[in-house]
């Protein structure tokens, strides 16, 4: 009999042992983070510029995820470009021609927005939480100007429009299955730069969601400047305008002059 | 092969804007017109933003008017002094009109006025070319070989004051007339990118009685310096003159230029004249048809100046 009560006992100690340190295990085990980089720092805009690419990667510390594929984990990798204050404007038709009647000021819009992510991004976080973060075209900061007297449904048809039209200019982007796990913890998406891409520097956030909580952000900077002689003439053209123009001019002359002299007719 | 354009901000087609280059060279050639009113709106139309397209095409009527002018000045077929109380008021009405472009520009009517302007103006100067064309080719040659109709009496102009004498057309006449053309067609050059040769012939033969063989030359003078100033004003006033463009543009238009003038020269003028007429007309037409019909979108979007 002591001896079936011992072993009771010592069965209930082992069980509580394991229930304890496994226990303790979950409340200690590290918390999920996320550590990212793009790939280039610094993309220089030359003469022969025609666009690039940028790769944003990174890892999730202390990944539970058993496999790539799993989908434990959700990534949203967004590239922004400096706010710039734009300016959409309504046609409409006065007297048979198609006519600028109204316009709404935007003091400060994203002048590049990329988004990717794992997934549509409305099926990996909530309204709230996108909004709080700026996640997405329709979550983005978008303040227009105060002074004018507009009501909210014309003010998200004018913001509806400037997405729509910033689209098609091939500076808002948005891929929804753009970020891809390449291991249990790694993950990489690329970050298309269309050649009209506004020249400042760009910031790239890196998100990890799991079940529709944020777990970490993580920020870096991609520059984006002119180089050699793109730079020299752009800067040319800013700061001594008078000197641009009359050179721009002279060049202009010197062509002509020279083109008739070369093709005169033998007198 | 493409490059970046340093104003436009984007890669564009070397190929394509030299051969837009040439296109407008050799019919400038070919008509003995600058060509502005064909490159303005043919940039626009390849994805330039307008004001771009409006200031770098100035520099263009630079390099395609400079060596007429030096042409005709050495045969002595330009009346410098004329030329010199035009440019007076061409300097003033550029200047004017560069600023209006600005203005425009920040209320978002810039495209429309460039439009209009372009429907009404070339529409009625393209009417006129047409028919004086045709009206001329239907007509037997005449001995003389000018089909220019002496002009009328004008006796308002003659009673204006500030009468200046301008040896060299062996004209004496008031000042007004010349500064006011010469101020109308700078503004002109300004907001159109045009340099503005079939305002300014009409207006010299007809309102101030220069002898034909002045006309082309004097014009060509004023229209060198008006689109000089036109170019260095739009840089220095709305940063829209892009230099790369004006370079593949010029080095396009120049060699066009100059095989157009061989091919002008194989042509009769009035069937030219009927040619250049139509060409007038169905940019005109294009123009109109842009402002009737419903946009794809009706909502546009721009930068708000003041934007880094």
């Amino acid at each position: 009999m002591m001896c079936i009560r011992m072993l009771q006992r010592l069965c209930v100690a082992i069980f509580l042992m394991f229930a304890i340190t496994g226990g303790a295990a979950a409340a200690d085990r590290p918390k999920e983070g996320v550590e990212a980089d793009a790939s280039t720092r610094q993309v220089a805009i030359t003469s022969s510029f025609t666009g690039t690419e940028i790769l944003v990667f990174g890892t999730v510390e202390n990944s539970v995820q058993p496999s790539p594929e799993a989908g434990t984990y959700d990534i949203i990798v967004v590239v922004e470009g400096m706010p710039s204050p734009v300016v959409v404007r309504e046609k409409s038709r006065v007297a048979g021609i198609w006519i600028n009647t109204s316009s709404l000021p935007f003091a400060s819009v994203p002048s590049y927005y990329a988004i990717a992510s794992t997934r549509p991004i409305d099926e990996i976080a909530d309204r709230a939480l996108l909004d709080a973060n700026q996640i997405g075209f329709d979550h983005v900061h978008m303040a227009h100007a105060r002074d004018v007297d507009v009501d909210a449904a014309t003010v998200q048809s004018f913001k509806d429009a400037l997405i729509r039209l910033k689209e098609a200019q091939g500076v808002y982007v948005r891929r929804d299955f753009g970020v891809t796990f390449i291991g249990r913890s790694l993950f990489r998406a690329t970050i298309s730069l269309p050649p009209n891409v506004p020249v400042g520097p760009l910031t790239a956030r890196v998100y990890l969601f799991k079940e529709g909580k944020l777990l970490g952000q993580y920020q870096s900077r991609v520059m984006l400047q002119r180089e050699g002689i793109e730079r020299f003439i752009h800067n040319f053209a800013i700061s001594q305008p008078l000197a641009y123009g009359i050179v721009t001019v002279l060049l202009a002359a010197a062509a002509g002059l020279t083109a008739a002299f070369a093709f005169r007719k033998p007198a | 092969m493409t490059l970046y354009l340093p104003i436009a901000e984007m890669s564009v087609s070397v190929i394509t804007f030299l051969a837009l280059g040439g296109t407008v060279g050799f019919l400038s050639g070919l008509f003995g017109v600058g060509g502005g009113f064909l490159l303005a709106p043919l940039l626009t139309f390849l994805g330039i933003p307008p004001g771009v397209a409006v200031a770098t095409s100035t520099s263009h009527v630079v390099a395609s008017s400079v060596s007429g002018a030096m042409t005709h000045h050495r045969r002595g077929n330009v009346d410098v002094k004329l030329g010199l109380v035009m440019l007076a008021g061409g300097l003033v009405g550029t200047y004017l009109g560069v600023n209006f472009v600005r203005i425009l520009t920040a209320r978002g009517l810039f495209e429309l006025t460039v439009s209009l302007t372009y429907v009404i103006f070339l529409g009625t100067v393209g009417t006129l070319i047409l028919f004086e064309g045709i009206n001329a080719s239907r007509k037997p040659r005449a001995p003389g070989g000018s089909s220019l109709r002496k002009p009328g009496q004008h006796s308002w102009i003659e009673r204006l004051p500030f009468k200046m004498r301008f040896p060299r057309s062996k004209l004496y006449t008031s000042a007004v007339p010349p500064v006011v053309i010469g101020m109308f067609v700078g503004f002109m050059s300004a907001i159109m990118g045009i340099g503005g040769g079939f305002v300014m012939i009409p207006a010299l033969i007809y309102l101030l009685r220069v002898p034909t063989g002045l006309v082309i030359g004097t014009s060509l003078f004023q229209i060198v310096f008006v689109s000089a100033t036109a170019t260095v004003l739009h840089a220095v006033e709305n940063k829209s003159v892009d230099i790369v463009l004006a370079v593949i543009l010029i080095a396009g238009g120049v060699l066009g230029a100059q095989f157009g003038t061989m091919a002008g020269e194989k042509l009769r003028g009035e069937h030219l004249r009927v040619l250049l007429g139509m060409l007038i007309l169905l940019v005109a037409a294009r123009m109109a048809f842009d402002l009737a019909v419903r946009p794809g979108d009706l909502y546009s979007l721009a930068l708000l100046p003041g934007a880094p």
